[in-house]
């Protein structure tokens, strides 16, 4: 009946209707039996049997009530006769009713409606840096940070030492240099001074005098000087027949 | 004048309470209901035969009686003998037709078939069981002697009457 019902919670079947015709003579036996299997409790929740003997074939149109009874109880169906004759276009019709709000639960506007509060499963958490590859790895790699933190500390540290080295030792060579040079030029000035080929003027010492500025120049009216043009104005021309006379030998 | 007056209603009052109908009532519903299941219709096979037989091109009308209550009526029914209505006929007609169980509610109704009365163009079935059954019933009209039937409308009558025994 899974077929043919609506799998519909709180179904009821109400009433049986089933027809069908019988071909057979008069004097022949016949019984017909429509019906259904109980499916929960065994045996039949539907039997209707139909006593054609001695009775002319004919069609048969049934309604057969039988008081709402639960989906759940209908099993397979079937039309079984035995006796002489036969059974022509069977048809059974159920008829049912349900409520659509037989559980609230189905449908939100059906009174009685609980908003479901889902149960949240508990999830386990897993954190990741609890695995041991990936907490030797962690590991590993802070054991090589820190190495390389180490190498370029102590590389900065030889660096810096070979820096202070250096400049040490700058400062040493320059300090020898200078007191070398110091030195040889104490010697050559005593040389030079033993050659005693300078003159007396050489060691006198020159008096810190200043010497102030004493001319004073009025401003006055400078006059034209048309010589000195006209003689630029030559000096002009003649360099431009200069420059002319160059083009003039190219052609 | 007005004490008059008040004298008379004063003895309508009086009459009017001393007397009382008591009516009662009930209702009687039909125990056996007589329905049209399905309308007939005539074909025209010939020129001059109308017919209900479904080889003609008719359709047999269905009556259907439902009883409540066994072996208290009888289903009276009378298949066509003339037209209720039709074009003017200028001959004689011969009808022809039946009454027969087209099918039951109960297996026990199909002896209707074999104890049925008919006369004239009447068939009488004592309905002994409860239930519903259903009766078809044919009917031809034979127009002359092979004459064509005039062009128009023809209606004809199948009463059915469950009558209490």
């Amino acid at each position: 009946m899974e077929n043919l019902l609506p799998q519909q919670a709180g179904l009821q079947v109400n009433t049986v209707l089933y027809k069908y015709s019988t071909i057979k003579n008069p004097e022949d036996p016949l019984l017909v039996t429509i019906q259904n299997e109980n499916a929960v409790d065994g045996g039949y929740i539907f039997r209707e049997t139909d006593d054609w003997t001695g009775l002319p074939g004919n069609s048969i149109f049934k309604v057969v009530g039988v008081g709402g009874q639960p989906i759940e109880y209908w099993g397979n169906g079937e039309i079984i006769w035995e006796g002489v004759g036969d059974v022509v276009d069977p048809s059974v019709i159920y008829t049912y009713q349900y409520d659509t709000c037989f559980d609230p639960q189905t449908d939100p506007s059906c009174p009685g409606y609980k908003v479901e509060i889902p149960d949240i499963p508990s999830v386990e958490t897993v954190d990741p840096l609890d695995d041991t590859i990936i907490q030797d790895e962690i590991d590993r790699e802070m054991t090589m940070r820190d190495e390389d933190e180490e190498e370029r500390e102590r590389k900065d540290m030889e660096q810096k030492e070979d820096d202070e080295e250096e400049v040490d030792l700058e400062t040493v060579l320059g300090i020898v240099e200078r007191s070398l040079q110091n030195a040889q030029d104490t010697a050559k000035h005593n040389q030079v001074m033993a050659l005693n080929q300078f003159s007396n003027l050489y060691y006198q010492q020159i008096p810190d005098t200043v010497y102030r500025e004493t001319i004073q120049l009025k401003d006055a009216t400078m006059p034209r000087n048309n010589r000195g043009r006209s003689l630029l104005i030559a000096q002009d021309v003649l360099h431009n027949k200069l420059v002319k006379s160059q083009f003039k030998g190219e052609r | 004048m007005f004490k008059k007056i008040l004298a008379a209603t004063i003895a309508m009052t009086a009459i009017s309470a001393q007397a009382l109908d008591a009516p009662i009532v009930g209702n009687v519903e039909s125990k056996c209901v007589v329905t049209l299941d399905r309308q007939g219709v005539y074909g025209n096979p010939s020129a001059s035969v109308l017919s209900t037989d479904s080889i003609d091109g008719g359709v047999q009308p269905v009556i259907r009686y439902d009883v409540v209550i066994a072996n208290a009526y009888k289903a009276v029914i009378t298949h066509p003998s003339s037209f209720s209505q039709s074009p003017a006929l200028t001959d004689t007609i011969a009808w022809t037709g039946s009454t027969e169980v087209e099918a039951v509610s109960d297996a026990q109704m199909s002896a209707y078939d074999t104890s049925k009365i008919e006369y004239d163009s009447t068939t009488e079935i004592d309905l002994e069981y409860t239930g519903s059954t259903w009766f078809k019933v044919s009917s031809e009209a034979d127009y002359g002697i092979s004459k064509a039937l005039p062009g128009g409308t023809y209606t004809a009558i199948v009463q059915a009457n469950c009558i209490a025994i």
